[in-house]
């Protein structure tokens, strides 16, 4: 090796070891949160505030006072202590949190979103809407007066599926069955059905959507679900569980399957289970009175009991013809 | 177990156990103390910045020198010298050994080719083919074949056949070397020609040396007072295939390049690598290559440095000879391929046992400050060599990782993932210097290759993170876990294709 390269060699080693010893506690201070004052040659403890938002490029003011960036922003070398954090946007709602910036730690202040003062609004189809209903396909359904409407989320699409009109007053709940093939809609006493994607050349009227009334109950109805292959309905009175049968054609099989000794508060069906939770008065094993939690199981009962039902008007009707 | 074989295994147990304590103890930290391998790794990936920068340096000097001596006519220097301890470049003989296992005529003729069109007087060449006993027929008939062909254009052609079975030995190139090194002296003896007047240069079958190659080496050899204490090193190139061998394979073998051109400016480190020379007179004197290690290239070196107590080093000459690059048809095969290749490589650490027993023998007169300073560079750089890929790659996302949702809320747990970014970015700067000395080190583009090539030639590094992290550390690891179980590796000989033989891409 010439004596010209040893020498830059030598040069070029203990310059990259003095830029790795003078990197490197500056570099590990940095990421550590450690600030150097090199004046006082003192050594401070300092936390990190990360700032985002959405919209991104709003302001940030600490304490009052407006920091140089916008969000995104990450915001070092602050000492520890609390700090009021403002991120404001022209035309947004602006945001404050007061933040504790805790020594070599990081304070998030991430996942802001910035409303706009002014919301956009569009309206979705020019109809007189008496109710909608929106399904998992991600239609909306319009219940309107001159029929049943369809169209995609964004309002474009529209057509009329049906020219029914007669939509109830005091619509409580909706539901869709799994497939989205269906949905139902109720008021106080009676549960209607609606039929989507029929075959125009089929129905009567030409119509691809019809809507059947399927049973009007004694008492309020409180709330209904679809039983699993959309063919039978929960319908939850105040005070009767009954499982109503959704074909017509002829009489319409209705049974009880439970009887609340008070209106319930609180349902929940596990459609996945075919179970229905829900709260009744009744005694424990105590014979202590109070609100307990049920769980109706709907897979290995419902079928016992139809078949009862069914046997039980099978008689009935043997002795009437005797 | 006699005391110098529980020394031995002491020693061959070192560097791998080093190796797996580091990492393991890395990954086990990453759970328990996530902020302390955080630290580490910001410490670590500093230093590796600062270090490839610094390398990088050394890199440009060393193509500098080579660009600067690429015009230099060198036996025009040689016939301008007087003669020096009775050697001028007229009585110097140059003996070139080809150890030989299966390569055919395809490989050796253009290396035989090589030394015909060199700039030097082909009267004064003695080539020995030394063939393995145990290959097939075909290769001693094709040895025989490029003897016939070539007899009459040197001073003298040996092929000679290395039996198979000899005791002491294992199936090793040096084994084979030595063989023909042996057969080269009895001829020499019976021509009387003194050993100092030989230069001895050892060359894989596939080694086709520069134009200027012996002229260069003749010069250094005559100036060099110490001439029979030094080996000198050419920088070895993959250019014979280059531009028919696979992506990953290039880069791997640039890679390769780079680092000897590297070190040719770190002497006080530099150890003989592949293809070089020395004198023949201390070939014999130290007693040839060792027939029982599989890194004869630099296993040679520690034989002659501990032959003559240290005072032996290696004269690096800005030529080159160019070699194959180990590819295959497809990427894993090549990748296969190009893993067994730098796992013989990294098999190297068998020399830290082999030196570090001699260091304990009473006889050693080397000062002990050499002693130390030698073994820690041959450690430093086996340790080194097996974990700095699996650190920046594997181990720097642990601490965020195995953390928890509090490391996350660290500063340094925070800045980890941006401070390590910045360092990688400024390492980058590192492939642009990698790109321009790989696209001057090019030979010129074959004509059955399209020019569209010569934009991947550049576009290529960008798989460098990628192969670094596949082959970076992976075969030392494996190398040293094979020395530390005891479980020794045979020799693997590097298959040579050529675009005739088996095209790629």
């Amino acid at each position: 090796m010439k004596k010209s390269d040893k020498t830059k060699r030598m040069i070029a080693f203990y310059f990259s070891a003095g830029l790795y010893l003078i990197l490197l506690p500056v570099l590990l201070s940095y990421s550590l949160g450690y600030k150097i004052d090199f004046k006082k040659i003192k050594v401070y403890k300092t936390g990190i505030i990360y700032i985002s938002s959405n919209p991104a490029g709003a302001e940030i003011y600490i304490n009052g006072k407006r920091y140089n960036d916008l969000t995104p922003a990450q915001i070092e070398e602050m000492k520890p202590g609390a700090y009021k954090i403002e991120v404001k946007r022209e035309g947004f709602y602006s945001w404050e949190k007061d933040v504790v910036v805790r020594p070599n730690m990081v304070t998030r202040a991430d996942r802001i979103i910035l409303f706009p003062v002014i919301q956009q609004t569009k309206m979705l189809v020019k109809r007189d809407v008496s109710d909608f209903v929106v399904s998992d396909k991600r239609y909306v359904y319009y219940m309107t007066k001159t029929g049943l409407l369809k169209s995609n989320m964004d309002g474009t699409g529209l057509k009329r599926l049906s020219f029914y009109s007669n939509w109830p007053s005091g619509i409580i709940g909706k539901r869709f069955s799994r497939d989205a093939g269906k949905f139902l809609y109720f008021n106080e006493k009676t549960l209607w059905a609606v039929y989507l994607n029929l075959d125009k050349d089929i129905t009567e009227g030409g119509e691809s959507a019809q809507v059947e009334e399927i049973v009007t109950t004694d008492e309020p109805i409180v709330d209904v679900f679809w039983y699993s292959g959309a063919s039978y309905i929960i319908v939850v009175t105040e005070k009767y569980i009954n499982v109503v049968e959704l074909k017509g054609g002829g009489k319409r099989n209705i049974a009880s399957l439970y009887k609340f000794n008070a209106r319930p508060k609180r349902l929940y069906y596990d459609s996945d289970n075919d179970s229905i939770y829900f709260t009744d008065i009744g005694r424990d094993a105590d014979s202590m009175e109070g609100t307990y939690l049920y769980r109706l199981d709907l897979r290995q009962t419902f079928f016992d009991k139809f078949m009862k039902l069914l046997l039980k008007r099978e008689a009935e009707a043997g002795n009437e013809k005797d | 177990m006699k005391r110098i074989e529980k020394y031995r295994r002491l020693f061959e147990i070192i560097p791998g156990f080093l190796t797996w304590t580091t990492l393991i103890t890395l990954f086990v930290l990453a759970f328990i103390k996530p902020l302390w391998v955080a630290v580490f790794v910001i410490a670590f990936d500093l230093y590796w910045v600062v270090r490839i920068s610094y390398l990088t340096l050394l890199l440009l000097f060393a193509y500098r020198r080579l660009e600067k001596e690429k015009s230099i006519n060198w036996i025009e220097r040689c016939v301008a010298l007087a003669e020096m301890d009775g050697l001028s470049f007229k009585n110097i003989y140059h003996a070139v050994l080809f150890p030989v296992y299966k390569e055919g005529p395809e490989i050796l003729t253009p290396s035989i080719e090589a030394l015909e069109a060199s700039n030097y007087l082909k009267d004064k060449f003695i080539v020995v083919i030394s063939v393995e006993a145990r290959a097939l027929e075909e290769a001693w008939t094709n040895a025989l074949k490029l003897k016939e062909k070539f007899k009459d254009r040197f001073f003298q052609f040996i092929v000679t056949r290395h039996p198979d079975n000899i005791p002491g030995e294992v199936k090793v190139k040096g084994a084979n070397a030595t063989w023909g090194a042996k057969v080269l002296k009895d001829f020499l003896d019976s021509k009387n020609i003194d050993y100092e007047h030989v230069i001895m240069s050892c060359f894989d079958a596939d080694t086709c040396a520069e134009k200027e190659y012996f002229g260069c080496l003749a010069y250094h050899y005559i100036t060099n007072p110490n001439r029979t204490h030094s080996s000198y090193q050419p920088i070895p190139v993959y250019n014979n295939n280059i531009w028919h061998a696979r992506s990953i394979a290039r880069i791997l073998e640039l890679g390769s390049s780079f680092m000897q051109m590297i070190e040719t400016m770190r002497l006080e480190k530099f150890v003989t690598f592949s293809s070089h020379s020395m004198s023949f007179k201390t070939l014999v004197d130290a007693g040839y290559w060792p027939v029982d290690m599989i890194s004869d290239d630099s296993a040679i070196y520690w034989k002659c440095f501990l032959y003559f107590d240290g005072d032996y080093s290696v004269i690096p000459m800005y030529v080159m000879v160019s070699m194959d690059v180990a590819t295959e048809k497809g990427i894993i095969q090549t990748v296969i391929k190009q893993y067994k290749q730098k796992r013989r490589w990294a098999w190297g650490v068998e020399n830290f046992p082999y030196v570090m027993l001699a260091f304990m023998n009473k006889d050693c007169r080397i000062p002990l400050a050499k002693k130390i300073r030698r073994a820690f560079h041959i450690l430093e750089s086996h340790y080194t060599w097996a974990v700095w890929a699996i650190i920046i790659t594997f181990v720097a996302p642990l601490p965020l990782i195995f953390g928890g949702g509090l490391f996350r809320q660290t500063a340094i747990g925070y800045n980890l993932p941006s401070v390590a970014a910045a360092l990688f970015r400024i390492s980058l700067f590192t492939i642009l210097v990698c790109v321009f000395i790989s696209v001057r080190l090019l030979p010129p583009r074959p004509k059955d290759v399209k020019p569209q090539k010569s934009i991947i030639m550049v576009v290529q590094w960008l798989l460098s993170p990628l192969v670094a992290a596949l082959l970076g550390s992976t075969p030392a690891i494996d190398a040293q876990t094979r020395l530390m179980l005891g479980k020794y590796m045979h020799f693997y000989v590097t298959e040579k294709f050529r675009k005739s033989s088996h095209p790629a891409e």
